[in-house]
């Protein structure tokens, strides 16, 4: 029993030295404010915004969640905020026009640099860049897979989905999907990986080992653009925001099969699931709002007013 | 070389052949003059193309050849021809050429676009089109003077602002409508042969007729910018 008390301490001593306790800070990319703005998502309040620089889009949060990382592509920069003081700590240099990026298991982030058809990988302690990785036309999407063993980057507009190996940092997979993929999302083992394709109006479902797309979809919904996609934690549900069709698509994660949709604001882009799953966040691009999603019940039960067209979401929770 | 080395060789040959794929080589043909915007549109076309192909072992060239030399040609993918509407419609009209994908790059005559033939593929908008939308842009603001384009360098919804960017810093002018229609007609093949693996006319106008969608940064649908002078 002793040494069941002492070992449980020990896991709570390395847990509370990794990771910080969550303060349930919803932040939001505004990409035409300039801003992010920062919702208790537990009450829905707005508590602040954050000027944060020119044209903001990709978000996300460092393995150990303390630090918050923002793309600010106009400003060829990626800025880094404290997530609990809420202070800018300063801004990486990951190359031209950083539109949105991954954050690696490790801490290193993979940034897809639009403009020059490549993906940099960017060491945030040190800000210097690590390897610049060729890929196709207009690179966005990108996505780490769980256990790091790869990185997958879509480029919109040669349609190809690329399989980064992370150890020799070379793309060792090329494969073709619908017209202009726009999201990328692993399952937890990293095994399988959905991409969604604008254009093509669909979803795919990629083989990791097999290196192929194993399932396709065409999406039934009028005016729908597939956008970014969540997984539901047990894996069984995916989550589609469907761009101007105003609506999150709900697909069982197997089958495809379209199991209902949720209104939304206008415009929906950027989507984030809480950890337990109960509650989906999406930006509303035109409605300029995060609507506030139920997963029980598949309804919005809030929508937030946030900056000028919110992209991207990330929550520390 | 023994037995054992010989068959290891074999096997070894018989494992790593199959991944590496071969690569298509794909010669297109070009009709009209190898200056200005429709060309420079075909070459960026051309050069995202190659750029695709790196990844997934398609290798583009491109051939200009005169109206004359076209009776010459044995096997062709696609013509794409920047010429007037008589030109282009001799072109498509040939029998030589009724399986094979021609692309209007320049002309924004009616009658080519009523002439229904099933092997022409016009790219711009026609002059209806743009009268149309002209007429609808009057109608919502009396004193407009617009006049509607296929294309616009101040277009930047569904990655314009990208494309325009990398055409003026490649090839260092704006791309325009005809550029816009050298680069899209390229764009289409070059996707089809990625989709198809197939360089042969008449594969390629089936699945540029039927495929079910097309980015050619335009949202999907047909849209027409305005410009007030």
């Amino acid at each position: 029993m002793k040494l069941k008390q002492l070992l449980l301490s020990s896991l709570i001593f390395v847990s509370a030295s990794v990771w910080a306790d969550p303060t349930y800070r919803l932040f939001v990319t505004n990409e035409k404010s300039d801003s992010v703005s920062v919702i208790d998502s537990r009450t829905g309040e707005l508590e602040t915004t954050i000027d944060i620089g020119k044209r903001p889009r990709g978000i996300g949060l460092s393995p150990d969640q303390k630090t918050l990382y923002v793309a600010i592509s106009e400003e060829n920069a990626i800025a880094m905020v404290d997530v609990a003081t809420l202070e800018i700590l300063g801004k990486l240099q990951p190359g031209d026009d950083p539109e949105t990026f991954s954050v690696h298991p490790d801490g290193n982030l993979y940034v897809s640099n639009e403009d020059d058809a490549k993906v940099s990988v960017i060491d945030p302690k040190t800000n210097e860049i690590l390897h610049e990785i060729r890929v196709g036309i207009e690179p966005e999407p990108v996505a780490a897979s769980p256990n790091g063993e790869v990185v997958l980057v879509a480029s919109e507009s040669t349609n190809m989905v690329h399989i980064i190996d992370t150890e020799t940092h070379k793309v060792v997979a090329n494969i073709l999907v619908g017209a202009r993929p726009r999201g990328l999302v692993f399952n937890s083992t990293g095994s399988l990986a959905y991409v969604s394709s604008e254009i093509a109006n669909e979803v795919a479902i990629i083989d990791i080992e097999k290196r192929e797309v194993i399932k396709t979809v065409s999406i039934d919904i009028d005016k729908s653009k597939p956008m970014a996609m969540v997984l539901s934690p047990d894996e069984k549900t995916l989550y589609l925001t469907t761009g101007r069709a105003s609506k999150v698509a709900v697909f069982d994660a197997k089958t495809l099969e379209l199991l209902s949709t949720i209104d939304v604001g206008k415009r929906v882009w950027g989507a984030v699931l809480s950890r337990d799953g109960s509650t989906l966040y999406t930006a509303n691009g035109v409605s300029h709002t995060v609507s506030v999603v139920d997963t029980a019940s598949n309804k919005s039960t809030m929508e937030i007013e946030v900056g000028k067209f919110p992209w991207g979401l990330a929550l520390d929770d | 070389m023994t037995t054992i080395q010989s068959g290891l060789l074999a096997l070894l040959c018989f494992l790593v052949l199959p991944v590496q794929a071969e690569v298509i080589e794909v010669e297109l043909h070009y009709v009209g003059p190898t200056e200005g915007s429709a060309w420079l549109g075909v070459q960026q076309g051309l050069d995202e193309a190659n750029l695709q192909g790196e990844f997934l072992g398609q290798k583009y060239s491109l051939k200009p050849v005169s109206a004359d030399e076209l009776v010459t040609l044995k096997s062709v993918t696609a013509l794409l021809v920047a010429a007037d509407a008589e030109q282009i419609l001799a072109v498509a009209q040939s029998k030589q050429f009724a399986s094979t994908p021609v692309f209007n790059l320049t002309s924004d005559s009616d009658a080519l676009r009523s002439a229904c033939l099933p092997n022409l593929l016009n790219i711009g908008a026609s002059q209806k089109m743009k009268q149309d939308a002209e007429v609808q842009m009057v109608a919502k603001n009396p004193d407009s003077k617009a006049h509607a384009q296929s294309w616009h360098q101040d277009f930047k919804k569904f990655a314009a602002r990208q494309l325009n960017s990398r055409f003026l810093k490649t090839q260092g002018v704006i791309m325009d409508d005809d550029a816009w229609a050298g680069w899209t007609a390229v764009k289409m093949l070059s996707g089809g042969v990625a989709r198809t693996q197939s360089t042969d006319a008449s594969v390629m106008l089936d699945f540029l007729k039927n495929v079910a969608a097309f980015d050619v940064q335009k949202g999907g649908a047909p849209l027409f910018v305005t410009q007030d002078n």
